[in-house]
């Protein structure tokens, strides 16, 4: 079975599809990211399988249940979402800002139960943030702020995890830790990961594929390797790239055009 | 910036100090007033009522504490811990400081609805004893038009409901003021009188009228406290935690609107409270719902009885309007503990 199966997929605003005619499946314990250029529909992408989006045509399943299937209660257990600017209230601690993730579980009427509180404590280790509990949520710092909203959707105990652009504003450090620590989520607990990135270099060293989007459309899908190295890729962004080999790792680089040429160019191989 | 939110012990002593002063306002509600009764004579009397002892009040006394102040002191708790609840859900289902219980044309309704009672103007609806009635149905069928106008993008955002809440108080204030411009000097005074509230035609009939409501309304807020708490981080992603973001709002919105048209038709338009006592508890104790409302509630409810004392004693044997008290003590008070803020870890 397939974590998540998007199958034809048209997600519209107005007349316009915003993503047309999608079908993508993503293997359980895998994580796909998306890539391309603004504009491309990759936050739609990801919000409608949060279950974010009405889906103007075809379905989106995570673990073989359609979404129009799944109450918001039903699909919180299955799917977790850090969005890409998430609201973080003011006055809230980190430790009730994390809990927020278990809400699924026992509901908006009722407190949570010792399981609730337990996984949100082993979350909080998981993430290192087991000391910053009693603190108010503003006062973080970029950094651990993201890995207090990781550490929410952690808490969802879910299978799915969708991350719409999760380093933004992040440092290259706090960058890598982020994205280190979901890649451990997948790697050790099987979590199975749909997010977005434009840093084409960190796309490809985390997934394990990349999915190109143009205009609402899949263009490219494949190993994050080759997707990389697909000269698809410097035609969509419309801008010369070139990939080098750093330490094992393909490294994307950006060349500014020079006036008198405006070419794109094949990646290195 | 406070470094962590208020601890649990600081809640308690908040709460506390709140109970403390709304029994303080209840039993100042049954002794103070023009006419002198203490407050062991008003003791006596409640335990010669439970065969403890023989009562030493007169039965002009008797009928002034249990059939004057009594209902008045029960009416202006209710009325406050409505409108206090009222707003404390409004600010938090809404996610906007300035939200309010009138939000959704409450209070342009209910003025409509008593002016055309009270004004001699409205034909054979111009009848005062049904302001109450006329109050009530005026103020649901503004929030029934709000409704009809921005409930429909409900499930997604807040702001059409807001919007279409604004252009209804909108036209029914024209309507309102229409009817005033047309109606006698005398009928006007009385118009004017209901509409700044007070709590003098407090009865035990209109509290058994009101009881109902407030009780079932201010629950539904105060089970709601959670789903509020998730909410505080948006629509997206409070839908993403699972919480059915539209129902709730739904719920909610018509339980605030509901309790307030039904203290509004009683006691008239009487602002600051709903407004001013969810901020000043919120300074307190801090942003969760779970603490703000169930405090309020108390706060809210000790807050006007207190300001009915003051508005009735004060220039006896005439009265303040209540709406000119309460924002006459309240905004100091607010201000004050905005001030203490600023200036002391809270």
């Amino acid at each position: 079975m397939k974590a998540i199966a998007i199958h034809d997929l048209s997600v519209r605003v107005g007349t316009r599809d915003l993503v047309h005619r999608v079908s993508l499946d993503v293997s359980p314990g895998t994580w796909c990211t998306v890539i391309g250029p603004n504009g491309a529909g990759k936050t739609t992408l990801v919000e409608a399988v949060a279950g974010l989006r009405a889906l103007a045509s075809g379905d989106v399943s995570l673990m073989g249940k359609s979404l129009r299937t799944l109450n918001e209660r039903a699909r919180a257990r299955r799917v977790s979402l850090v969005p890409q600017h998430p609201v973080v209230p003011a006055g809230m601690s980190v430790h009730d800002y994390v809990a927020l993730g278990r809400t699924a579980y026992h509901g908006v009427l009722r407190a949570p139960r010792a399981e609730d509180r337990h996984a949100v404590e082993s979350v909080l280790e998981r993430v290192d943030l087991a000391d910053f509990c009693e603190r108010d949520v503003v006062t973080l710092s970029g950094g651990e702020r993201q890995r207090m909203v990781l550490a929410r959707a952690l808490a969802q105990s879910t299978t799915i995890m969708v991350l719409d652009e999760p380093t933004t504003g992040l440092d290259l450090r706090h960058q890598m830790n982020v994205l280190e620590l979901l890649r451990r989520e997948v790697d050790e607990c099987g979590l199975t990961v749909l997010a977005t990135l434009h840093d084409l270099t960190l796309a490809g060293q985390f997934a394990d594929r990349l999915v190109l989007l143009d205009a609402g459309e899949v263009v490219l899908d494949g190993p994050a390797g080759e997707v990389i190295r697909s000269d698809e890729l410097a035609k969509r962004y419309e801008m010369e790239l070139r990939v080098v080999e750093v330490n094992g790792s393909d490294v994307v680089v950006p060349v500014r055009d020079a006036p008198h040429v405006r070419r794109v160019l094949p990646t290195d191989q | 910036m406070n470094a962590n939110p208020p601890t649990t012990a600081r809640v308690a002593w908040v709460t506390g100090a709140t109970i403390i002063v709304l029994v303080a306002a209840a039993v100042g509600g049954l002794v103070i007033g023009p006419t002198s009764i203490g407050f062991s004579r008003v003791l006596g009397d409640v335990l010669s009522h439970l065969g403890l002892g023989h009562t030493t009040l007169t039965p002009l006394q008797s009928v002034i504490v249990w059939q004057l102040r009594a209902p008045r002191m029960v009416l202006g708790l209710l009325a406050g811990a409505m409108l206090a609840v009222a707003g404390g859900t409004y600010q938090g289902v809404f996610r906007n400081p300035l939200a309010d219980p009138y939000l959704l044309g409450v209070a342009a309704g209910a003025g409509l609805g008593a002016t055309i009672a009270i004004a001699d103007v409205g034909g054979g609806l111009s009848t005062p004893s049904w302001t109450p009635l006329l109050a009530f149905a005026g103020a649901l069928v503004a929030v029934a038009v709000t409704w009809a106008i921005g409930g429909r993008g409900l499930r997604t955002s807040t702001s059409s409901l807001i919007l279409a809440g604004v252009a209804v108080a909108s036209l029914f204030t024209s309507a309102q003021t229409f009817l005033q411009q047309q109606a006698s000097v005398n009928s006007l005074a009385r118009v004017y009188i209901w509409l700044l509230g007070s709590l003098a035609s407090a009865s035990w009939s209109s509290v058994t009228l009101v009881l109902p409501y407030v009780v079932i309304c201010a629950v539904i807020c105060l089970v709601a406290a959670r789903a509020l708490d998730v909410m505080s981080v948006g629509e997206d992603e409070s839908r993403s935690l699972g919480v059915p973001v539209g129902r709730v709002r739904l719920l909610v919105v018509a339980a605030a609107s509901l309790g307030t048209a039904a203290v509004v038709s009683a006691v008239g338009l009487i602002g600051f409270v709903g407004i001013v006592v969810p901020h000043v508890v919120r300074l307190l104790v801090g942003t969760s719902y779970r603490r703000i409302l169930p405090i309020s509630v108390i706060a809210g409810a000790g807050f006007l009885v207190i300001a009915d004392t003051i508005a009735r004693t004060v220039m006896a044997p005439s009265e303040l309007p209540l709406g000119v008290v309460t924002a006459l003590v309240g905004a100091p008070v607010f201000v004050f503990i905005l001030s203490l803020r600023g200036r002391v870890a809270m």
